[in-house]
């Protein structure tokens, strides 16, 4: 019947898709905390949105130490979150200081391209990114 | 195979309503492929992660099957099983998650045998091949705990995978063409609705001319 079809495709929609979409930005930190706050951390975290933790490797925060001066350190919020839109081919990352520019040039060896507070991403440079700062970074979807 | 049309009522609200849903969902399609590509390519980073890990536990494993057997050589097999009764290896090892595009996956951070872990378990009066057999032996664990956190994650991503895949051919092959064809059908019935006034109009005009001149 019609009507029946139309209503399922509908609550489908609305309800199991909807709530998919809602739920993809949970992981989402409620606040970043930044990489000298994270150093002095026993067991370096943040809490997400859905009131779960992310939790962080010692080792690639230490590796992010080692590339950065000490103010450095006090300016880069973690994670990094990688901006994804279903519009446009190359994914995001924020910046206000600038430091993430930096982070993101010496893990790829070439520098990126940055217009204002945006950093651009190319498909190709985010597996390069993600296998060294797999816990550092985070997917933020935007709908 | 043709898109399935389900009206409820051909009217203009219903149209209009049509039109919302067929911009929300492709909107939700774009973002799904672009979540379907990301955890593809965690999924396959993690996969050449994994065979890389395999391949060093094969020749850790090697190592320290050679290294337990001159061992084994050295102290005879009898002083050996006591060795291995009185050792204790401890090991900390801490168990947490990460998150990746909504998928929640295991971490496990194993502390490096630089600290006290490795102190207490080389016992006093032990011969420098043994202490070479415990170092071997805690390297292999701590590779088959690595292995263990990249299958976990192998796993998980893949089950996330299935899930993304059936909601988006849904979306693709069901819904949007469905939603598609739906609208088109509307928008030729308002044509033809149209077409229908136009030319019931047109006859209505000539039978109030025809009457006009009946009149005279």
């Amino acid at each position: 019947m019609p009507i029946d079809g139309d209503f399922l495709r509908d609550r489908w929609l609305d309800g199991g898709v909807a709530e998919d979409l809602r739920i993809l930005n949970t992981q989402a930190p409620r606040a970043r905390k930044t990489l000298a706050a994270l150093l002095r951390e026993d067991t370096p975290f943040v809490s997400c949105q859905d009131g779960g933790e992310h939790h962080f490797r010692k080792s690639e925060l230490l590796r992010l130490a080692s590339m950065l001066e000490e103010w450095e350190r006090e300016e880069l919020l973690l994670p990094i979150l990688i901006e994804v839109s279903g519009e446009s081919r190359q994914m995001t990352v924020r910046t206000k200081t600038g430091v993430e520019e930096k982070v993101l040039g010496t893990l790829l060896g070439m520098p990126v391209d940055r217009e204002g507070d945006e950093i651009y991403l190319s498909r190709a440079q985010l597996p390069a990114i993600r296998r060294l700062l797999k816990s550092s970074t985070q997917y933020l979807f935007l709908v | 195979m043709g898109a399935k049309i389900q009206v409820t009522r051909p009217t203009k609200i219903e149209l209009a309503r049509l039109k919302r849903r067929f911009r929300l969902a492709t909107r939700i399609q774009k973002i799904m492929k672009d979540r379907l590509s990301i955890l593809v390519m965690e999924f396959l980073e993690t996969v050449k992660e994994c065979a890389v890990v395999k391949e060093r536990l094969v020749s850790e494993f090697n190592e320290a099957y050679r290294a337990l057997s001159v061992t084994a050589g050295y102290l005879g097999s009898e002083n050996l099983e006591k060795a291995l009764f009185a050792l204790e290896m401890p090991l900390k090892m801490t168990g947490r998650t990460r998150n990746v595009a909504g998928v929640r996956i295991p971490i496990f951070d194993v502390e490096k045998d630089t600290g006290v872990a490795a102190r207490t378990a080389v016992r006093p009066g032990m011969t420098a091949i043994e202490e070479d057999t415990l170092s071997v032996a805690r390297r292999c664990l701590e590779s088959i705990i690595e292995l263990a956190e990249l299958e976990n994650s192998l796993e998980l991503l893949g089950a996330e995978i299935n899930k993304v895949k059936r909601i988006n051919n849904a979306l693709e092959y069901n819904v949007i063409p469905s939603l598609h064809g739906t609208i088109r059908y509307l928008n030729m019935k308002f044509e033809e609705r149209d077409r229908e006034e136009g030319a019931r109009l047109k006859y209505v005009k000539l039978l109030i001319e025809k009457r006009e001149a009946y009149a005279y």
